[in-house]
């Protein structure tokens, strides 16, 4: 066979996180740069794609009967935990915002691992109008970036930043709100690291409904020059859903 | 997948049911230890519960999807018992076994073949470097040890191996 170009740096990468013979710090560089670099997160994927029929290779092994039973415990499990990180946010939509910074240095540390992924479940629909949403990235793990909750008392939200300070200081991370129209309402920037009660004014406040996501961009200084609109990627998402 | 995001546990049931011996084995492969595997596995079922409104069927088979979270969840349990996890040298790396499963039946047998085809166009040493990879999960770092190779060296290889299965598979 001929002597192929080589890939670009970038694309070399991209296969090799695909393939998996990254270390494990550059592999979690790897997971962040998928984050907000959507070109590297289609080669990674292209790449994966690519190498998916070797898994076909791979014979079955049956797990043990009583893992599913495990599983199962754990789904509900997992909304007690939504539950308890409410109560925390109401502990700190009455003000005490400086127990929400002590409580926020843990949920740093376990966010550590870099920005994760996924959207939390709408857990049982107990009482109250408090609505919550943890935003996270496209790829791969359950750590959220940002959690945000809405206190319909104060008409605010609160937005915690799990993204660790001074990250990236050439950038500001933009918070929206895209409710059931569908259209971007800019909210305001969120610090690395920092807790921030937003009050939402009336206009906006109407839109905050179960349902509605928040979405954060990573921004030029100044935020996006649309006002409509993130000119940045998109680097978490999450649904507001009722606790 | 859509039942599963709307929260139905009886199709994440089907779902495991037809799907975990599969991630198991892949698991297993990795990691080389049942415990550690059945965490994983428990933590892939929870992730695909909480990210099945992620899933996009444009962009990707139900397997690839959930075997690529598999995959990278036991490779990062990898990562953390340190770079040089199971790079112990080994009397063979991985060699494609000729013979055919039953699973070849399956649709994707094309894109299997057309793979293997193109993998076999790479010299034998590539080859087997790559498929280790792969199956294993090991980092350049544990494949250079086990290979008793310069880091550079296997990095080189593998990386003209990749750019050259682009461009088979291009063809």
């Amino acid at each position: 066979m001929s002597e192929a170009p080589e890939l670009t740096e970038t694309e070399a990468l991209a296969a090799e996180h695909a393939l998996g013979v990254l270390s494990g710090r550059e592999r979690e560089d790897a997971d962040a740069r998928m984050a907000h670099d959507a070109a590297f997160a289609t080669d990674v994927e292209t790449w994966r794609e690519r190498f998916a029929p070797l898994l076909e290779e791979i014979s079955l092994q049956a797990p043990p009967s009583e893992l599913w039973t495990r599983i199962e415990r754990q789904l509900p499990a997992n909304d007690y935990l939504a539950a308890g990180r409410l109560r925390f946010w109401r502990g700190a939509t009455a003000g005490s915002l400086s127990l929400a910074a002590a409580s926020l240095a843990a949920l740093v540390f376990f966010a550590g691992q870099g920005p994760k992924v996924v959207q939390v479940q709408a857990p049982p629909p107990p009482p109250g109008q408090l609505l919550n949403a943890s935003l996270m990235t496209q790829s791969g793990k359950v750590q959220p970036m940002f959690v945000a909750a809405y206190d319909p008392d104060r008409q605010a939200l609160i937005v915690t930043s799990l993204v660790p300070p001074g990250s990236d200081p050439n950038h500001v991370h933009e918070l929206w709100l895209i409710p059931a129209d569908g259209k971007p309402r800019a909210l305001g920037f969120i610090e690395p690291g920092k807790a921030k009660t937003m009050p939402m004014p009336k206009t906006i406040e109407q839109l905050v409904a179960e349902g509605a996501s928040l979405a954060v961009s990573v921004e030029a200084p100044g935020g996006s020059p649309n006002p409509n609109a993130p000119t940045g990627p998109i680097t978490a998402v999450g649904k507001l859903a009722k606790l | 997948m859509p039942r599963i995001a709307a929260g139905d546990r009886s199709a994440l049931r089907q779902l495991y049911d037809a799907t975990s011996a599969k991630l198991f084995a892949v698991c297993l492969r990795i990691l080389s230890d049942r415990e550690e595997s059945e965490d994983v596995l428990q933590e892939v079922y929870v992730t695909i519960w909480r990210r099945a409104d992620r899933f996009d069927a444009a962009r990707a088979s139900v397997m690839t999807w959930i075997s690529t979270i598999a995959r990278n969840r036991a490779i990062d349990r990898l990562r953390a018992r340190g770079p040089l996890a199971r790079s112990e040298p080994v009397e063979t790396l991985e060699i494609a076994d000729g013979s055919d499963s039953a699973e070849t039946l399956l649709a994707a047998a094309d894109d299997r073949h057309r793979l293997n085809h193109c993998l076999g166009e790479l010299d034998k040493r590539t080859e087997m470097v790559i498929r280790t990879a792969f199956f294993e999960g090991l980092t350049y770092d544990a494949l250079a040890r086990r290979m008793d190779q310069p880091l550079g060296t296997v990095k080189s290889w593998i990386r003209r191996g990749l750019a050259k299965l682009k461009g088979c598979l291009e063809q």
